[in-house]
């Protein structure tokens, strides 16, 4: 069921959309973010929202039964499935990737962790089709459902002014995207002290830890935070050392693969949800740029400390592993070779173990109050 | 195999070999083939391999070459041969040359080593030609001509006020901008050499020039110059195509003269600003070049990269592989003159090439 | 010469005298003054190009001097900018600062350490000529 109040931080946002009808809606932004970006063809209505979050929600649209998008992107859990590593679909299978917050994804530019998507509603219609995910064979199904339930049929129409006969996947992703796009958290710890000046909201070892978030840490060039606001990405793709270990042996085999596989009209969700090796191409999959091997998209930040396991194989299961790695120049023991693709941004920082454990303080500051109460992954040396 | 400059439209015909040989290049139009069989050679440049104390190198330039081996040895089908422009040692050290040595054994391919002032002014070249070999030769290739210069020579009378003095001899060529620093050459005899070697070479043999300086003279002040480079292209006139490509300036160059066509290599280390960004830079020649983009020095290397030229009988493309910044492609357009194939139209530049 | 010096530094007291009376007295220099400055300025410019060149600046034994030959592409014409590496609005001296911990692996100094005055005079000085364009990237 709709709970704005569970969603927005501001009373007037919920009053605006009340009253707004079918018009679109703009949507403010919480304390830290910046306005979302909302397209043209797609403006936010509540009604849309609502609709939206109900075929977030809905398990019919897989293949058992039992699969929704919300399987993977729970609201209580912060719209992931922690604590598991990498994403289960029908029948528990396994793809490769870690599920990403939907916290804020409204405003990344490319979708999924090596950005195939080229925006919300493009992603959306993936999963679906996917044999790891939903595992539907087609997208039949879908607007069978859609054009046949009372519930759908009515929400389709005051949506979209349109006949179930007329309803197909562009509303279907459109409905969905705009409920993502209202998925705003700001407002965090940090976000009281660094944007609106309140002097006790962090700790002494949260303050120091953003000393180092923007110097020694060398953080801030990627999970960007600036004086209006702290999107925590910078919307590139980076290989930070993750995951190429495994292919990187055998990395002219993999890419020739890839590359013959895709010039010949290959599935590129499918395959890098079911290839171990296709997946740890990362970006490349897509631009076929050398520079992109291995490199993925950067997650925000915002909520990180409910979110674990991390990164985009769920391979490191605490911040402090997270920050040790970053340390150690991107692997995880100081004494493990470096890829030679990792990006330049990377390399051993030298920090000191208060720093680390500040660090780690400030990175848990970061979380939003609609998700102050979920555990966090504080376990570590 | 059927050509088509066009790389996408490549990609339709799906065969493993063409799907692999895009990774970084468009083959060109050989219709107009004269007998030469298309080749790709890589070229690496400038790894300024740094040692600061005992084993201990300055990472990022390691990295840098490190990388730049590991994304060659990639390349499927593997490029005939790879170019070490030179400069592989930064201070001239026999611990610096030996380190590269060991790292470039790791390229599939066979290796063709130029010399640099880097490698030379500490002791003229002996430990470096003891690992490398000779500091000029030439060889063919699949019907072109190869020539290799020691570009980096300088007057005898230079030479012998450092004879007593070798560290300071090296200490006045490492930094660009130094006061008293020699302005290369490549000298009589090497010229002379090269007059002998071209005379059995037939006027329609492409040839291509491997030199760690530009082989022109672009600015001083920077020694981005080679003092006798007029009498050099005398040499290469009679001749219908030739390519020099260089290195020793860490960016991306390319032009014109005549029938010689000059492309830059670009560093594995570090990218160089232009010379025309020096206000007190007095006769600089500007580069015909859309310049790189701009570097962020977060990203380690950005701005450096290495190249990787088709050869082609008519056409030459050479692909710039750059660290963190977009790949470049410059090919030889229908006027003969080298031509970005990206950013050629005005309209198409970036604010990346004007915000330096 | 002499004389022509003797000439103008006569010339100049005649004017400074001139200009004495109390009414007008402001900064009363001199040429000799001037030079005198000047040369103290220099002596600091020529200190920063020593330390622009000094593998012993960093860590690393890497120079400013490699990157920017003759301080080119370090634009202090434009500060105070946006530092996208710093992700504030910063002066001169905190990117040469930047520029210490990241490229050169080394330490970063106080606002009035006199290196980091004689490396922001050096820099300048490279520039000197350029119009000021504050702000641009």
């Amino acid at each position: 069921m709709w709970r704005p109040d569970l969603y927005l931080n501001r009373p007037s946002i919920l009053l605006a959309w009340l009253l707004s009808g079918a018009g679109g809606v703009c949507v403010a932004a919480p304390l830290g973010l910046p306005p979302v970006p909302v397209p043209a063809d797609n403006p936010i209505t509540e009604i849309k929202v609502a609709l939206g979050e109900k075929l977030f929600r809905d398990p019919r649209f897989s293949r058992t039964g039992a699969v929704s998008c919300s399987t993977c992107h729970e609201p209580a859990k912060a719209f992931t499935d922690s604590p598991l590593e990498t994403s289960e679909g029908v029948n528990h299978l396994s793809g490769t990737r870690n599920a990403p917050t939907l916290a804020n994804v409204a405003y990344f530019k490319q979708m999924f962790w090596d950005g195939r998507a080229r925006d919300l509603e493009d992603q959306s219609r993936h999963p679906f089709v996917n044999p790891v995910e939903m595992g539907l064979a087609d997208r039949a199904p879908i607007i069978a459902l859609v054009r046949t339930d009372p519930d759908y049929v009515r929400m389709f129409r005051e949506a979209f002014s349109k006949e179930p006969a007329e309803i197909g996947m562009q509303e279907i992703m459109k409905a969905i995207a705009t409920f993502e796009r209202t998925l705003l958290f700001g407002d965090s710890p940090f976000d009281r002290w660094y944007y609106s000046g309140e002097r006790g909201a962090l700790s002494e070892a949260a303050q120091r830890g953003f000393k180092v978030f923007m110097e020694d840490g060398r953080c801030q060039s990627c999970h960007t935070i600036e004086p209006a606001y702290a999107l925590f990405t910078d919307n590139r793709f980076h290989n930070i050392g993750v995951g190429i270990q495994r292919v990187e042996r055998d990395l002219s085999r993999i890419q020739s693969a890839w590359l013959t596989a895709r010039a010949r009209g290959i599935n590129v969700d499918k395959s890098v949800l079911s290839s171990g090796t296709s997946a740890e191409l990362g970006r490349f999959v897509i631009s076929e740029a050398l520079d992109d091997i291995g490199a993925f998209k950067t997650p925000t930040l915002r909520n990180v400390a409910v979110t674990p396991p991390y990164m985009h194989d769920g391979s490191l299961q605490t911040l402090r592993e997270v920050v040790d790695f970053y340390d150690h120049g991107g692997v995880p023991d100081a004494t493990d070779p470096v890829s030679d693709f990792v990006s330049g941004g990377i390399r051993p920082l030298h920090l000191t173990d208060e720093q680390l454990a500040d660090l780690v303080a400030f990175l848990e500051s970061l979380t939003s109050p609609a998700f102050a109460g979920l555990a966090t992954a504080t376990k570590g040396p | 195999m059927t050509i088509d400059s066009n790389r996408r439209a490549f990609l339709r015909h799906g065969t493993a070999a063409v799907a692999a040989a895009l990774l970084p290049v468009t083959l060109v139009d050989v219709a107009q083939a004269r007998g030469v069989e298309p080749f790709t050679f890589a070229v690496l440049s400038d790894a300024h391999l740094q040692q600061m104390r005992g084993a201990e190198f300055v990472r990022s330039w390691d990295r840098g070459l490190r990388r730049a081996i590991a994304e060659v040895n990639l390349l499927t089908p593997a490029p005939d041969f790879v170019v070490f422009g030179g400069d592989l040692a930064h201070a001239g050290r026999r611990d610096e040359l030996d380190h590269g040595a060991e790292l470039l054994s790791a390229l599939r391919a066979p290796v063709r080593h130029v010399v640099g002032e880097h490698d030379y002014y500490l002791d003229l070249g002996n430990a470096w030609s003891q690992l490398f070999g000779a500091q000029w030769y030439s060889f063919d290739h699949k019907g072109v001509h190869f020539i290799v210069l020691n570009s980096v020579l300088t007057d005898a009378a230079w030479m012998d006020a450092y004879s007593a003095r070798p560290r300071e001899r090296m200490e006045a060529v490492i930094g660009l901008g130094q006061a008293g620093a020699p302005a290369f050459q490549v000298g009589d005899a090497q010229r002379a050499w090269l007059a002998q070697d071209l005379r059995v070479v037939s006027k329609p043999t492409p040839i291509v020039v491997l030199s760690h300086a530009p082989l022109q003279r672009l600015y001083r002040g920077w020694n981005f110059w080679t003092e006798d480079s007029d009498a050099v292209h005398a040499l290469l006139r009679p001749f219908d195509r030739v390519t020099v490509i260089y290195g020793h300036v860490h960016q991306l160059q390319y032009s014109r003269v005549g029938n010689i066509t000059f492309f830059s290599a670009m560093s594995t280390a570090w990218p160089y600003p232009y010379p025309e960004s020096y206000a007190q830079a007095v006769d600089v020649l500007p580069t015909l070049s859309i310049p790189e983009n701009r570097a962020d020095p977060f990203f380690e290397r950005d701005g450096a990269g290495w190249q990787f030229i088709n050869l082609a009988s008519v056409k030459t493309e050479l692909y710039y592989n750059l660290y963190n910044n977009p790949a470049r492609s410059v090919i030889v357009n229908a006027h003969g003159d080298p031509e970005d194939t990206t950013y050629a139209a005005a309209a198409g530049r970036v604010p990346s090439q004007q915000h330096y | 010469m002499k004389t022509g010096c003797r000439k103008a530094i006569l010339a100049g007291v005649i004017v400074a005298t001139a200009l004495a009376s109390p009414a007008a007295a402001a900064d009363p220099f001199s040429a000799e003054d001037v030079a005198h400055w000047q040369s103290q300025f220099m002596d600091v410019v020529q200190t920063g190009r020593a330390l622009w060149v000094d593998p012993k600046l960093g860590a690393n034994n890497v120079t400013c001097g490699q990157c920017h030959p003759n301080a080119a592409d370090t634009h202090p014409e434009t500060y105070p900018k946006f530092q996208k590496q710093l992700g504030r609005v910063v002066l001169l001296w905190e990117m040469i600062n930047w520029c210490l911990r990241n490229p050169l692996e080394g330490r970063a100094m106080a606002p009035d350490d006199a290196r980091l005055i004689a490396l922001q005079a050096y820099m300048t000085y490279e520039r000197r000529g350029t119009a000021l364009d504050p702000g641009k990237h």
